[in-house]
């Protein structure tokens, strides 16, 4: 017997400054809907319907209502950076359709029309800001993209920074796909700054990371990243080599969903290619959608969203689950060093998933760092051997 | 001790008075998220609760009891605005709010709605601060120009000479200027009342 299909629209770029990203998004969300359709736990098919807005604003908006009002869609996964989220926003919440947005953001947002399945500031800045401070230097150089994400991750660095009587030494932005980096490599090479705090995303990023590697050689200045993964290693190279990053996703994640997931990403995407923490994050939005359809009986918004909040999943990530709450996803911070490899060695991991907290509410700036390798504020974090 | 940051919203005490049960759920669910604090309560009634933020409808203005209702010192108030209608805005502005959200609400624009809030009782707080005391220096005035004219004539001195002078002993003296002349008025009359 055929199964029923449900329309499952996907917005993401494949050209554009973070094409890179959404070309990842895109690999994840298309081989889960493949292992949803292959399954025998689903009653029912997902039909992906794909729109590409090619890295242009304001193409989000039309594709997206394109989707609904041409494919008749209700679920759409996808979107990257936070200004392609606002875009869809309005139209989401005016026609009740849910959006399954992938990637780690800034927080502050809350939409019933949403499903946040990326990390929460909670789970990335933060766990990273206690660890440097507490271990590394409580002075930073800071170098971003010159958006949302960038302003609010610094704003977070600024406060635990000076709470810890640290200082903020520089904050440079760059504009989204902004290749000139040279003049702020100069800076850095000058200033020496003790530590790095990289938050461009796509080409900038990489352009400063190679830029930066060649520069410093030689003068022991670690960058930290929220947002540096396994396929961008591959395209900076040797350069890409001892970054700090912060993430809920590594390829390196040793359980055994993920072992499964990253053998079966290399026989479909070719053994020297890698899972990223976005992607991955696709390939979980799909499986919390297509489960909670499932349980839910129907594709209708409402019941599919009641479905979806607090149904644990083994994702390769490990044990995540969208918190009623808010409609952001509970899931497990790490902190890991890039080798030469392209891969990350992780050494900091929560023992249990953490609560997302997207408006930074329980965030206590005034714990002090702590001098013995524990993250103040985070005591579910241990060490990975 | 330091003042609250606007942006940090965790423990701040809210009371909600919302007529339709959609919107103030979504607040609710909002301030939950947040760590605001809620109480219901209906206008007229008194509050008797330490409160930050009141949370009025404007469907529930003119408030009946105006008398019963006194915003303490302090509380931001954010409306709820269902018609921008000079008329409705005419209550609304008699409530002096600090913010406002238009129904019907949905979560985005709340958190901003409250921070602005906080952030406009602040400032108002400072700015009141800073009024009561031009305001005691205003009334000074009179004291310090008697206090000038006596330096001037005892010293004989001109008058910023005389200016400068009394500068200096208020600050050596870890005083402020206003407070050393009336100290000096007050001396210099006393023995002329006496005698």
């Amino acid at each position: 017997m055929t199964k029923p299909p449900i329309p499952v629209g996907i917005l993401s770029s494949k050209s554009g400054p973070y094409q890179a990203m959404g070309r990842e998004i895109l690999k994840s969300a298309l081989m889960a809907i493949d292992e949803v359709n292959q399954s025998a736990e689903f009653d029912f098919t997902l039909a992906a319907h794909v729109r590409d807005p090619g890295g242009v604003i304001a193409e989000y908006h039309t594709a997206c209502d394109d989707l609904i009002r041409n494919v008749g869609v209700e679920h759409i996964i996808g979107c990257y950076t936070s200004a392609s989220r606002k875009q869809v926003l309005p139209i989401v919440e005016r026609t009740e359709r849910l959006l399954w947005y992938p990637a780690r953001y800034e927080g502050f947002e809350c939409s019933d029309n949403v499903m946040y399945v990326g990390a929460s500031p909670n789970h990335n800045v933060v766990p990273l800001m206690r660890y440097v401070l507490g271990n590394l230097s409580r002075e930073l150089f800071c170098v971003g993209s010159n958006y949302v994400w960038t302003w609010e991750t610094n704003r977070v660095a600024r406060e635990l920074v000076s709470a810890a009587d640290g200082r903020i030494l520089a904050e440079r932005l760059l504009e989204l796909g902004e290749s000139r980096v040279e003049h702020i490599v100069d800076e850095i090479v000058r200033r020496r700054p003790p530590i790095v705090f990289n938050t461009l995303v796509g080409s900038s990023s990489y352009d400063f990371i190679r830029a930066f590697h060649a520069a410093t050689a030689g003068l022991d200045i670690p960058m930290l990243s929220c947002s540096l993964c396994e396929p961008e290693l591959k395209i900076v190279g040797a350069a890409g080599a001892g970054c700090l990053t912060s993430s809920a996703y590594f390829e390196s994640i040793r359980l055994p969903e993920n072992r499964a997931f990253v053998a079966r990403w290399k026989a479909r995407y070719g053994d020297d290619s890698s899972p990223s923490v976005d992607g991955q994050s696709a390939y979980v939005a799909v499986f919390l959608l297509a489960r909670a359809l499932q349980r839910a009986g129907t594709s209708k918004v409402a019941e599919v969203r009641r479905a979806a909040a607090g149904h644990r999943y083994d994702s390769p990530q490990g044990p995540v689950w969208i918190d009623g709450d808010n409609n952001h996803c509970v899931l497990t911070p790490r902190l890991a060093v890039s080798n030469a490899q392209g891969q990350f060695d992780i050494f900091w991991e929560a023992d249990a998933p953490v609560k997302p907290d997207p408006y930074l509410s329980q965030l206590d700036v005034a714990v002090r760092p702590s001098k013995d390798g524990r993250i103040p504020n985070a005591p579910h974090l241990r060490i990975v051997k | 001790m330091s003042k609250p940051s606007s942006f940090s919203l965790r423990g701040r005490k809210a009371v909600l008075a919302i007529k339709d049960e959609r919107d103030a759920s979504i607040v609710r669910r909002q301030f939950d998220r947040l760590g605001i604090e809620i109480a219901s309560w209906a206008p007229g009634e008194p509050l008797d609760r330490p409160v930050d933020l009141i949370l009025i409808d404007d469907d529930f203005l003119p408030v009946a009891e105006a008398a019963a209702f006194a915003v303490p010192e302090g509380c931001a108030v954010i409306v709820l605005l269902g018609t921008e209608t000079p008329s409705r805005l005419k209550l609304v502005l008699d409530l002096d709010p600090s913010s406002f959200l238009v129904k019907p609400l949905r979560s985005a624009g709340i958190y901003a709605a409250v921070v602005m809030a906080f952030e406009r009782i602040a400032r108002t707080a400072d700015m009141k601060q800073q009024l009561a005391k031009m305001e005691a220096r205003l009334r000074a005035r009179r004291v310090v120009l008697a206090a000038l004219v006596q330096l001037m004539h005892a010293q004989g001195l001109p008058e910023p000479a005389a200016f400068a002078l009394l500068r200096r002993m208020a600050m050596e003296q870890r005083k402020t200027i206003e407070q050393l002349a009336a100290e000096l008025v007050a001396q210099s009359q006393t023995p002329r009342a006496a005698g």
